[in-house]
């Protein structure tokens, strides 16, 4: 029923296990039908989706979105966007920034919200510990 | 044999230097795991040793765009574009970044452009409907905002036309936020219609700082911003609240233009 899609399929690298892992885990809390992660280009870094949505067009859409509202924020001076949830009368989409690019989830319509987001919030800081800038090896005099 | 060879050959083949073709392959392949610095570095060394190459140039945009370095990126898709002017890939970044840049109108002529040689292209069709689903409409009623109850701790509240229009704000200095805030929302109405989910009826935006709540039907868009320590259940009554007095003031509003616009029946011949 679903589909699995990794960008980076040769590599092997931990970084690369973890971002699928991050879409699949997310991708199972209930009631979440789909969940992708995709740069702030649209170019979709991992999915797992049913068969029925389009992904190119709603990767590029949420992107779209992602960068509106960080852009947005940042420029009333309203400090960075952090999430957002957008509920329609058959399901739910939540959106989350990360340092790579965006996490979307498409949820239910009777779906958990407070779990989801639960979700999102942690696929969205594995993302961002596991992209964090290497911190400078400490010097001792 | 067959399997030995390349075996014994590895070392000597592994020791020459990567083609420009290699290092931008190699590079798309980390910017597809998200390895955006060192995919830079790679498309870096590309370039240096093939500067007119489109490919390298537009995956340097890519990667631009992907770290959210706008200015470098628009000037790596315009370098593709001289070259190659209906380029679908370099006007689809150009568009995103008008866009994010408050051009819509160049925006639109971007995608138009790349529709144009490339009729199925679904992620620029799918930005252009996001376009075109607020598209403007007849004047709207100015409902009388300034009767509406706002919670203490309100920051701001926004009334949208169902075409993203603007038709009040309070307070009036948050007119910016308010455009931003109805583009915002037509791309998340156009990107749940595409996900198959229906059209919006309610949205929460969390920043640093705020939570936006929306309520939106066909016609109305309505949105509260409250200090982001707001618990969500509060901010969902409160939004509830709101826009039952704002569809009662649009409706008044709606009524006063019917009887200040004169009928033909009433109009006097001089």
């Amino acid at each position: 029923m679903s589909r699995l899609r990794l960008g980076l399929e040769m590599d092997g690298s931990s970084r690369g296990r973890l971002v699928r892992d991050v879409v699949q885990g997310l991708a199972r809390v209930v009631g979440v039908r789909g969940a992708l992660l995709v740069a702030p280009d649209g170019f979709i870094i991992a999915a797992e989706v049913p068969a029925s949505v389009a992904m190119e067009p709603v990767a590029a859409l949420a992107a779209t979105l992602g960068r509106d509202l960080e852009v947005g924020a940042t420029r009333l001076g309203r400090g960075a966007f952090q999430t957002a949830l957008f509920s329609a009368d058959d399901g739910t989409l939540f959106l989350a920034a990360s340092r790579i690019g965006f996490v979307v989830a498409l949820a239910e319509p009777q779906a958990n919200v407070q779990a989801i987001r639960g979700g999102l919030e942690e696929a969205v800081s594995a993302i961002d510990s596991s992209w964090a800038p290497a911190t400078p090896a400490a010097t001792t005099t | 044999m067959s399997v030995t060879l390349p075996r014994l050959w590895w070392p000597a083949l592994s020791r020459r230097e990567p083609t420009p073709a290699e290092l931008f392959g190699h590079a798309d392949r980390l910017r597809r795991a998200g390895r955006y610095g060192e995919a830079a570095q790679l498309v870096l060394q590309g370039l240096s040793l093939d500067p007119a190459s489109v490919t390298g140039h537009l995956l340097a945009a890519y990667l631009h765009v992907a770290r959210r370095k706008t200015v470098p990126a628009k000037q790596e898709f315009r370098w593709v574009l001289e070259r190659d002017a209906s380029h679908p890939r370099a006007l689809l970044g150009l568009a995103r970044i008008a866009l994010e840049e408050g051009d819509v109108d160049g925006c639109r002529e971007s995608l138009v452009r790349a529709l144009r040689v490339y009729p199925d292209f679904p992620e620029a069709q799918a930005l252009l409907d996001g376009l075109a689903a607020r598209r403007p409409a007849t004047a709207p009623a100015r409902p009388r905002l300034d009767r509406l109850r706002l919670p203490a701790a309100a920051r701001a509240l926004f009334v949208l036309a169902g075409d993203g229009a603007v038709i009040a704000v309070r307070p009036e200095s948050a007119g910016e936020a308010g455009g931003r805030l109805a583009r915002a929302a037509g791309f998340a109405a156009a990107t749940l219609q595409r996900a198959g989910l229906g059209p919006l009826r309610r949205g929460i935006v969390a920043d640093a700082d705020d939570t936006h709540f929306l309520r939106a039907d066909v016609t109305l868009t309505l949105a509260l911003t409250l200090p982001r320590s707001t618990h969500i259940t509060q901010g969902l009554l409160e939004v509830n609240r709101l826009w039952a007095a704002a569809q009662h003031e649009l409706a008044v509003a709606r009524e006063e233009v019917v009887e200040t616009t004169p009928s033909v029946g009433t109009r006097r011949v001089s």
